[in-house]
């Protein structure tokens, strides 16, 4: 974020946030709860239509629950430049319970990123094929990287008659420890990449999808399709702020055993970070460098 | 990886000339294993010019020969050459900004200037710069309060306002130094304004009159107590309107001053009161001073040293005035450094809408392409509402249609985002457009209907541009 | 020495200590990654069984990592007191276990053991211990360290203050850093891991630390946890203020050359530390370790998860540390799977670390591609501190949005302390009541506000 950006947000959080007030129009909403349910007393099992708010809307750059604070203002301003949950009071010694069902929701979705699977349907949309590695389930692909690295028989088997074979450079989509960054991220960064690489003219394989995937899995792409730069998008270790980040291995010539060095990498693509689409074409221009240099990796100065 | 830009500033203003050359670090903020971040990380000025009074002709115009004279002059003494500059600014404040005289004086310097910038500045703009030379911005984020800045020149004094960093207010006097004249003991020249002021405060001055330190200090107080109340600090009285320049606006009512710095010329003479002979310069300078200083109504808010006094306007301009665009962006190769592009702002709800997107892009940029002024149009976005895959196609498809006319001119299309969608935009533009179209799309640069922008060539490795927006009204 | 049993009538024959020591484990992924853990249940108790007849001579024999070609062997076994083995050697690894855990064993008299034991030793009767006897066990031993001021003493439980932040941004560590002090947290040290390694970087936030605690006159300890040449650069090129001296360790002579250090370094930055640093001392340097480390940089020799952990401690030992902690959880489920891996392995690093002898605190926390949720951290924080641990760490509640990963949060300590009866170091507890943070050893209503430190 850059300092306009800041400076702006910090003037509507401030404007916002108005203590007094809200306080004030928390023991109005009381008094008003206590109305209701002096109502509906003869009628306690009425269901409302309303709905709570998604409390993963909040956002916790703006949140300050501590009561009765010294200098809210002069806190929040620096809170701006922490990404982190403070600012969050307490009860007793332990925490308010909204915090703590944020945090349980953010923890949720970052759990089933990783223990779900991408959608079988949402991959044949994109017109991706789909093969598997030597993991025979997500617990095995958990527990063994090894596994993950390598394609099962019929992944090589599939690719091999299904490809292009020596292209410029070969793309796949991988679930790697996010199916939920595969889903949310993969239509963007692919389209943005493909636009980029045409333009200069580059000619790319054709693209698949790679189940129980780990980064390493590139380097066995690149040997059996003999590509010049093997590109992957695979999703990554979910955080608590996002569990829909998606990362780019990048490697001119990759070969099983290469150095990790040899990787070029380009993380944090989502919605909140660099946005999928402006990230696929930057990509289209790293690979385009490594087409022209013939490097990839901590060699390769952008 | 950092990256050195070489910046000069040049500041013409009614009294003085000055000169100076800083460098402005840009380094890459990100880690290695995202997309860079570049960003000006430090600005540091290397050459103090010597401070000149502007050369001018008989009838008050900028002798523009030798306003080039001293820039030469001072070049060869700072050992730069203008090939080794990336940007800068020349900025004419003032009295001479007058736009004929202004366009004189740009001229005679644009082999001097080569690639950089150049503008002329409205009192608002000249009001931020000084203050950000006198680093009132800074001191105002560092102790988190609202600090205002009085730049004190010859003509005017030129206020801005920063609140924790932020600038919340600006405005400009007609209050200075030189507005009174004086030589060989008498009073040589009246501003006309300042004598209107002395005489409804019952002091009659006139053009021959003995220079009486005491009747001018007089008057000197009534400007120091004008000043606290263009602050705030004091109730405005009825003379107070009718001395903001060009009837510019004061600052909001709303705004409570905490901490004061004083820059231009004279500042020094607050800050460091001398018993010399006050006439010494041939103004009122140290007579004003002087009365600053003692005046009881900016003795409530706290006194900061300011970083920068008489040159706090030249570093402003030449620390202050250079953006780096976001760095993944478009641009072809050759199509760079283009200067001086008028933008044409689209609002949000235009982008909102982009079935009368185009047309209305289109009329907008009619009042440009119909003159011989301007080559080049900018066309600026938010960017904020099309950020999938898809979405930037028809934004990017809205940009071409809207650009039918403005193609015909061969031009290259320039288009400003904030939003960080540069280059896909950029790379879809180039796709609709057709290839031999000259693209130049950046991002992560705020400007405004009517503001004119400078985009110099790459640097960090070509990652980056760096930009000059040239903001003539601060609306706030 | 006997390397074969029977179980429900099966005979199991193990072809090496070291087999032994790798089947006898609790079962962590890790081992079954590398290959060498017990294949099924029944196996892992004929191991144990096999195990617990050993005697300690025979483990002392039979370091992880050959003497002749590891310095961490060559540390552990050169810094064993020779007349205090001797007492014990004949002992089988039960009959050790069931010493350690004896009532008229007394803390003093484990410390003094402990300069008589190596860590394949320190190993082994942790396999044999189960969780209640990690923590019975480890509760007895009361290691005290002091940088500042002292931790580790009975009756004090404490916390690391870890403010980390995505882009080392001045001012939001410096909201973390409020924070966290008004919940009490930080007595053990304010420390910060970087995003940065540079010099530059890291002498900044040093710096910054340093006044910040020397402005509120704070009785602690900081720390940027940089690469240890990083640390010693800064203080010597940029005048940055060092108290503690960090750095990653492995329980392996290859381990630690993967983090680009060796025992020299490690000295050198000690005795820098304690002739230029800021701190009282003596003790001034800070470890972290992690099961499984070794493995991922196959510098394992074969040798299970377990052991290579309990070598750290050995080699940490050398180097007099203030504070040595297991992040037990960070490196993921092909090591430790799930809650009740994380769990087993948070009170095994404890107690190995307290019986080893240096002051022993734990990074109780998760990986979101663990099983594992905030509720099993805040069960293993609660054990832990029944274990005596002395600090564990303390982020914005529990999320490391810097790591990216979860552990105790800023009000865990405060809560433990509140429910165990226990305080802060002293220094600190005064200092907290002084601010107005805490009122006999509770939090007041203002804890929880970092403003208090915006105070004009």
């Amino acid at each position: 974020m850059d300092t306009k950006e800041l400076k702006a947000l910090i003037e509507d959080v401030l404007s916002e946030m108005n203590i007094g007030e809200d306080a004030a129009s928390e023991d109005t909403k009381a008094a008003e709860a206590e109305k209701t349910s002096a109502n509906t007393a003869d009628d306690e099992a009425a269901i409302s239509d309303e709905c709570l708010e998604d409390i993963t809307k909040i956002d916790v750059k703006k949140q300050y629950l501590v009561e009765n604070p010294v200098d809210a203002e002069g806190f929040m301003e620096l809170k701006q430049f922490a990404p982190c949950r403070i600012g969050i009071g307490k009860a007793g010694a332990r925490y308010k319970t909204l915090p703590q069902l944020m945090f349980r929701a953010a923890h949720s979705a970052a759990q089933d990123a990783v223990f779900s699977d991408v959608d079988q349907d949402f991959v044949d949309s994109l017109g991706l094929f789909t093969v598997q590695t030597r993991c025979r389930s997500k617990d095995e692909y958990l527990t063994r990287p090894d596994l993950g690295r390598r394609l099962s028989e019929e992944a090589v088997k599939t690719i091999k008659e299904k490809c292009e074979m020596n292209p410029q450079v070969q793309i796949f989509v991988s679930d790697g420890l996010s199916s939920a960054a595969v889903a949310a991220n993969t239509e963007d960064v692919l389209s943005g990449l493909m636009q980029g690489l045409k333009a200069q003219g580059v000619r790319v394989g054709t693209p698949f999808f790679v189940k129980y995937g780990r980064v390493g899995a590139m380097d066995e792409v690149s040997e059996l399709l003999n590509a010049d730069v093997t590109c992957v998008l695979i999703g990554e270790r979910p955080g608590l702020i996002t569990a829909t980040s998606m990362s780019a291995y990048m490697a001119y010539k990759g070969t099983i055993g290469m150095p990790e060095s040899n990787r070029t990498v380009v993380s944090n693509i989502h919605s909140a970070g660099t946005i999928p689409a402006e990230a696929g074409a930057h990509l289209a221009e790293v690979i385009k460098i490594m087409l022209d240099k013939k490097i990839s990796g901590t060699e390769l100065k952008l | 990886m950092k990256e050195i830009i070489n910046s000069v500033g040049i500041d013409i203003g009614t009294s003085t000339t000055q000169l100076i050359f800083s460098k402005l670090t840009i380094e890459n903020m990100a880690t290695s294993y995202t997309v860079p971040r570049i960003s000006i990380v430090n600005t540091e000025v290397v050459y103090r010019s010597n401070i000149y009074f502007t050369p001018l002709d008989s009838s008050s115009n900028i002798d523009s020969e030798n306003v080039k004279a001293i820039v030469n002059k001072e070049y060869k003494l700072a050992n730069m050459r203008p090939e080794d500059l990336q940007t800068g600014a020349v900025i004419i404040t003032g009295e001479t900004a007058r736009k004929d005289n202004a366009d004189e004086v740009l001229s005679s310097l644009s082999d001097m200037a080569g690639d950089f910038v150049v503008a002329t500045a409205g009192p608002d703009l000249e009001s931020l710069l000084s203050a950000r030379g006198a680093g009132t911005d800074f001191i105002s984020d560092e102790d988190r309060c609202t600090v205002a800045n009085i730049d004190i020149g010859g003509g005017t004094s030129n206020i801005a306002v920063f609140s924790k960093g932020t600038a919340v207010g600006t405005s400009c006097l007609d209050i200075g130094g030189r507005l009174i004249k004086v030589k060989g003991g008498k009073i040589t020249y009246i501003y006309k304004k300042t004598s209107e002021l002395a005489a409804a405060h019952g002091i009659n001055l006139k053009i021959g009159d003995r220079a009486d330190e005491s009747v001018l200090r007089k008057l000197a107080d009534i400007f120091a107590k004008q000043l606290a109340m263009a602050l705030g600090l004091l109730p405005k009285d009825q003379y107070h309107k009718g001395l903001y320049t060009n009837d510019g606006s004061p600052i909001s009512e709303d705004i409570k001053i905490d901490g004061i710095t004083f820059s231009g010329g004279v500042a020094d003479m607050i800050y460091n009161p001398s018993g010399e002979n006050v006439f010494r310069y041939e103004d009122i300078g140290p007579i004003l001073g002087e009365a600053i200083n003692d005046c009881s109504y900016f003795s409530g808010v706290k006194r900061y040293d300011a970083a920068e006094t008489i040159r706090a306007t030249v570093v402003g301009a030449g620390t202050h005035t250079t953006e780096v665009s976001g760095s993944t962006i478009k641009y072809e190769e050759n199509c760079l450094p283009i200067k001086n592009i008028p933008v044409v702002k689209m609002s949000e709800e235009d982008e909102q809408d982009l079935k009368s997107f185009s047309k209305k892009m289109s009329d907008k940029m009619e009042i440009f392409t119909n003159t011989d002024a301007y080559d080049c149009v900018a066309v600026a976005i938010s960017g904020n509402f099309h950020t999938t895959f898809r979405a930037v196609q028809e934004m990017g498809k809205a940009i071409v249609d809207g650009l039918e006319g403005y193609n015909k001119l061969g031009f290259p299309i320039v288009v400003i985002c904030e939003n960080d969608i540069g280059k896909v935009l950029g790379n879809t533009l180039k796709v609709m457009a057709g290839l031999d179209k000259k693209i130049i799309c950046i991002d992560n640069i705020f400007v405004k209907d009517g503001d004119f922008v400078d985009i110099g060539e790459p640097v960090a490795n070509g990652r980056v541009v760096p930009v000059v927006t040239k903001t003539l009204i601060f609306n706030r | 020495m006997i390397l074969k049993t029977q179980l429900f009538g099966h005979n199991y024959e193990f072809k090496s200590i070291r087999e032994v020591m790798a089947k006898a484990n609790e079962q962590k992924s890790g081992d079954t990654l590398a290959g060498i853990g017990a294949e099924s249940a029944e196996e892992r108790i004929a191991a144990k069984h096999v195990l617990s007849n050993l005697t300690l001579n025979d483990l002392r024999n039979s370091p992880a990592v050959p003497y002749e070609e590891d310095n961490v062997t060559r540390i552990i076994q050169d810094d064993v007191n020779e007349t205090i083995f001797r007492e014990h050697k004949n002992k089988t690894v039960a009959e050790f276990r069931e010493w350690l855990l004896d009532t008229q064993t007394d803390g003093e008299m484990i410390k003094r053991a402990s300069r008589g034991i190596t860590s394949e030793i320190v190993s082994a009767v942790a396999k044999l211990m189960s969780n209640l006897d990690l923590v019975y066990g480890a509760k007895k031993i009361e290691i005290t360290a002091h940088c500042n001021t002292t931790i580790g003493k009975r009756g004090t439980f404490s916390s690391r203050l870890q403010p980390n932040n995505t882009v080392d941004d001045p001012k939001g560590i410096l909201a973390s850093t409020m924070e966290g002090f008004s919940l009490g947290c930080g007595d053990a040290v304010l420390g910060l891991n970087p995003v940065d390694d540079t010099v530059e970087s890291v002498a900044t936030i040093l710096k910054q630390f340093d006044e910040f605690r020397d402005k509120w006159e704070i009785p602690t300890q900081t720390c940027v946890l940089a690469h240890v040449s990083t640390q010693i650069e800064a203080a010597k090129k940029m005048n940055a203020p060092i108290d503690l001296v960090f750095q990653s360790i492995a329980g392996s002579q290859k381990g630690n050359e993967g983090f680009g250090i060796t025992p020299e370094m490690i000295e050198e930055a000690r005795e820098y530390a304690l002739r230029e640093g800021k701190a009282r001392g003596p003790n001034v340097m800070y470890f972290e370790t992690g099961q499984g480390s070794e493995l991922s940089s196959e510098a394992h020799n074969g040798w299970d998860q377990l052991t290579m952990e309990a070598r750290c401690y050995g080699f940490a030992k050398r180097y007099s540390p203030f504070l040595v902690n297991t992040v037990v959880g960070f490196i993921g489920p092909e090591y430790l799977y799930d809650s009740k891996q994380v769990t087993r392995a948070g009170l095994e690093d404890h107690f190995m670390g307290k019986l080893t002898g240096i002051s022993m605190g734990c990074d109780a926390c998760y990986t979101n591609h663990m099983k594992t949720d905030q509720n099993d951290i805040e069960n293993l924080a609660t054990l832990l501190v029944a274990a005596g641990c002395n600090y564990i760490m303390g982020v914005p509640e529990g999320d490391d949005c810097m790591l990216m990963y979860q552990c105790t949060g800023y009000h865990e300590a405060a809560a433990l302390r509140e429910v165990f009866g226990l305080r802060p170091i002293a220094e600190f507890d005064r200092w907290l009541e002084k601010m107005g943070f805490s009122e006999n050893g509770k939090l007041t209503p203002l804890a929880g506000d970092g403003s208090v430190f915006l105070r004009k």
